[in-house]
């Protein structure tokens, strides 16, 4: 009876509103669901902790749902964990099936969205209990397992890890992070650029300088017709059918499992999450060569992932006290505000609580899904605004997105500006942006949990000999470095032929 | 038109009084204040005592105060960029703390800041041991590394954290001289991770805190989680002003129990090491005193009303509002104090 009185039209009203400001935070570049979550939590003060939940869990889930958009139409992921559904959903755009990617696109982020609330629901307290078995040398291995990716999402091997260790150098770049157990000391910094470069380069503006601006340069460069627009085929194209998620039971439910997995360890980062999925997708397909050039299961694959990861970012909140990701870290906040512990007995001690966040977001993954696919015919659109008007406001979201991230640091707008020199110029020498910017989000994560791991056990053995899950992993990271040296070398055949 | 003047004059003058005490507010202070915190985490202590009395002085002074928390490094170099009064700073003692272990990062506030009034006292800066750790005191860790053991204690480096660690390690040298070497710190970053030492077995004493840990104390000593507080660096005082019923299911006599002089880590043999971590506000050097002077002036009738108390003891902080100039002198006082213990035993 408590519940009921909490799930007033206000409660339902304020998840709607937080889906959909989150949907627009999460579709404009630079403009994350933390943000949202960040810019609304003092309202929770006002609203009270039931309400005002409501309002952050539905940002939560309108945010990282609303990535896909800018990812799949203009080639700019909205959000980190959305960078992988840029490599098959702009494609489709560029075949005119923009409107079928964002559909497809949704649909996948229903499904791992509802399927990591359910595990959130029925199994919390035990998934937690399973987290705590990762330490530091587990998710050492699980970033290594993301990393071994990056030569899968290559056209060439050895480019693919090449640019990956370059964006792992990068990310390197600045102090050696005292409050992730580091020395505070600066590493590979000009003295000239100490100020600047103190916490290394912001990973916003270097997405979208790589992804946005990179991609107005190249285009620049080729030069645009007055009138031209994105996409050169009609929107439309193939219509979307739910048929198309028919043999992709199997992909749906994984991509799912490893966005909730993912989302339980506290550290590892909602990207990897997409990008595991991803890229065991393409290893078990059976036509990998399609992947990057458009396949809908490419799409499918990331986006039930990072919705996936969810509900699986508060099983660690909600049971254990600890965000599992940013953005559940700030909404950590919500319950400080109004003085409620978080920690292993929350849900037994506030089982009114529970239930309503659990309300919440299936009502936000609902209204997420019915939202975007009544705004999509509009949405699509964008790919028919003649690029000389799309671009210059693309660039300006891109600059008001880089200078917002950090509320107001104007080094985070010549970061911009310095990585989407470099995308262009690693487009002209043919470097590989996805494991660059793959390398350069874990990278620092890599670093920490290897480093912490040696000065707690001393020796590179106990990588091998800590736990069974260990050698678990070493498993799957040696099926998945064989499967890239096969890829490459039946590609390397084919071309010799 | 001597008519016409003389009505302009008359409903300019009108006009320019109405509107003088409008102008003075403003000179006075900015209608939007960004309060920049030394923290990331909205989860934390930090934000959660900043963000009430951010409510109340923006009731207090009509204007609009928005918390942001955007860690140590990035809130200094936003204090250090403003001097209109538009950007203000809340930390806490590891302000002064980083800069005598030497963090990159942290210059002398007392030289390079205003150092404002104090606001509130976190009381729950805590130390803990597994539930089914042979360890089951502070006497006992003080014993086992006495004994030759080596004792693993999980800090984040260079502040708050480390003040507790470094005050164990001094009390080791002063009741075993040369045994404090066997008191090792396992630096890593957050609570979770100092958490995540502790179910590892890679850590045998965790820093955290009473809000963050309390809950991990009542679980059965089965539970890889289980934990048992052992020592509480607040002072008993401090402790003695929180409500009754202390936090979630522990009340404040149980807390009590984890204090001096029921826990003592001894400073030089007759007295007990104490800490409680303080909040208070930075202000840019070249702000305006009289800035400043509004604000600590608006703090001081807060206080004197007596309903942000309630808020803060509900959240189980302790206020403890001082003037500036009070607060100043006072937390020199206290960087010195501390500078005696980090130079005791350099654990660098």
């Amino acid at each position: 009876m408590e519940l009921l009185s909490i799930l007033t039209p206000m409660f339902f009203t304020l998840v709607t509103a937080g889906t959909v400001i989150g949907i627009i935070f999460g579709a404009i570049p630079g403009m994350t669901a933390t943000m949202a979550v960040a810019v609304c939590l003092p309202l929770t003060y006002s609203l009270g902790l039931e309400n005002g939940l409501a309002l952050l869990l539905g940002l939560y889930v309108g945010g990282i749902s609303g990535g896909l958009v800018p990812a799949i139409l203009l080639n700019i992921p909205g959000t980190p964990s959305s960078i992988t559904t840029t490599l098959d959903g702009y494609p489709m755009t560029q075949n005119g099936e923009g409107e079928r990617a964002l559909k497809i696109g949704i649909t996948s982020s229903l499904i791992g969205g509802l399927f990591s609330l359910a595990a959130l629901y029925l199994f919390a307290p035990a998934l937690a209990d399973f987290a705590i078995k990762f330490s530091y040398i587990e998710k050492f291995l699980i970033i290594f397992f993301a990393l071994t990716v990056m030569a899968a999402l290559s056209s060439s091997l050895l480019v693919g890890i090449f640019s990956g260790f370059l964006g792992i150098f990068i990310s390197l770049i600045g102090a050696y992070d005292i409050s992730r157990g580091g020395n505070g000391e600066l590493r590979l910094v000009p003295e000239f650029l100490e100020y600047y470069l103190e916490s290394g380069f912001s990973l916003l503006p270097v997405l979208i300088g790589l992804f946005g601006l990179a991609t107005i340069l190249i285009e620049a460069e080729q030069g645009m017709k007055e009138g031209q627009s994105l996409s050169g085929v009609k929107i439309g194209g193939k219509p979307f059918k739910l048929s198309i998620f028919k043999g992709q039971f199997v992909n749906l439910f994984r991509s799912s499992a490893i966005g909730t997995f993912v989302g339980i360890l506290p550290g590892v980062g909602g990207s990897a999450a997409s990008i595991l999925a991803y890229s065991q997708e393409k290893n078990f397909s059976k036509t990998p060569e399609k992947f990057g050039k458009g396949e809908p299961a490419g799409v499918i694959a990331s986006e039930s992932a990072n919705n996936g990861l969810t509900g699986g970012a508060l099983v660690p909140l909600l049971s254990l006290g600890i965000p599992g990701d940013s953005t559940t870290a700030i909404l950590i906040g919500a319950f400080t505000l109004q003085g409620i512990q978080v920690g292993p007995l929350f849900i037994g001690n506030n089982p009114v609580t529970w239930d309503a966040m659990i309300i919440a977001m299936l009502v936000a993954n609902i209204v997420m899904f019915l939202v975007m696919v009544f705004a999509i015919r509009h949405l699509a659109k964008v790919v028919t605004v003649p690029k000389n008007i799309l671009f210059p406001i693309i660039l300006m979201m891109c600059v008001v997105g880089a200078y917002t991230i950090n509320y107001g640091v104007m080094f985070d707008v010549w970061t911009l500006l310095i990585f989407g020199l470099f995308g262009y110029l690693a487009h002209k020498i043919r470097l590989e942006i996805a494991p660059f910017i793959i390398g350069f989000i874990l990278g620092p994560s890599a670093e920490i949990y290897f480093v912490k791991s040696l000065e707690s056990f001393g020796t590179f053995s106990i990588f091998f000999t800590k736990s069974w899950i260990a050698g678990l992993l070493w498993v799957l990271i040696a099926i998945s470095i064989a499967f890239s040296i096969s890829v490459a070398r039946k590609k390397n055949k084919t071309e010799n032929e | 038109m001597t008519g016409l003047f003389k009505s302009i004059a008359a409903a300019a003058g009108f006009a320019a009084m109405v509107a003088s005490p409008v102008l003075a507010s403003a000179a006075d202070l900015p209608s939007n204040i960004r309060l920049v915190i030394g923290s990331k985490s909205t989860g934390g202590d930090t934000y959660q005592n900043s963000a009430i009395v951010a409510e109340a002085l923006a009731k207090k002074l009509d204007i609009n105060v928005k918390v942001d928390a955007v860690g140590s490094s990035e809130a200094f170099k936003a204090l250090q960029r403003d001097s209109r009064g538009t950007t203000i700073m809340i930390f806490h003692d590891q302000s002064y703390l980083g800069n005598l272990y030497g963090v990159r990062g942290y210059d002398d506030i007392f030289d390079n800041y205003v150092v404002g009034p104090t606001v509130a006292i976190n009381p729950g800066n805590a130390y803990l041991v597994a539930k089914n750790s042979p360890m089951q005191s502070m006497e006992d860790v003080i014993a086992a590394a006495a004994a030759g053991q080596r004792v693993r204690v999980a800090i984040q480096a260079g502040g708050v954290s480390e003040i507790g660690f470094s005050a164990l390690k001094n009390a080791v040298k002063v009741t075993h001289p040369g045994a404090e070497e066997n008191i090792v710190p396992v630096n890593t970053g957050s609570q979770a991770d100092k958490n995540q030492l502790m179910f590892d077995g890679q850590a045998d004493v965790i820093n955290g805190s009473v809000q963050a840990n309390e809950q991990f104390t009542q679980l059965d000593a089965d539970d890889q989680k289980a934990m048992r507080f052992i020592w509480l660096t607040a002072r008993e005082e401090t402790i003695e002003q929180a409500n009754p019923e202390g936090m979630g299911d522990t009340t404040r006599d149980e807390l009590l129990a984890f204090t001096t002089p029921n826990v003592s880590v001894t400073l030089d043999g007759s007295k007990d090491f104490t800490f409680d971590k303080e909040f208070f506000f930075l202000f840019n050097k070249d702000m305006d005193a009289e800035q400043i002077a509004a604000i600590d002036t608006a703090l001081k009738e807060i206080y004197a009303a007596g309903d942000i108390q309630k808020t803060q003891k509900a959240s189980f902080f302790i206020p403890n509002y001082k003037p500036q100039a009070e607060a100043a002198t006072y937390l020199k006082a206290k960087r010195d104090e501390y500078r005696h213990v980090i130079d005791a035993i350099s654990t660098k």
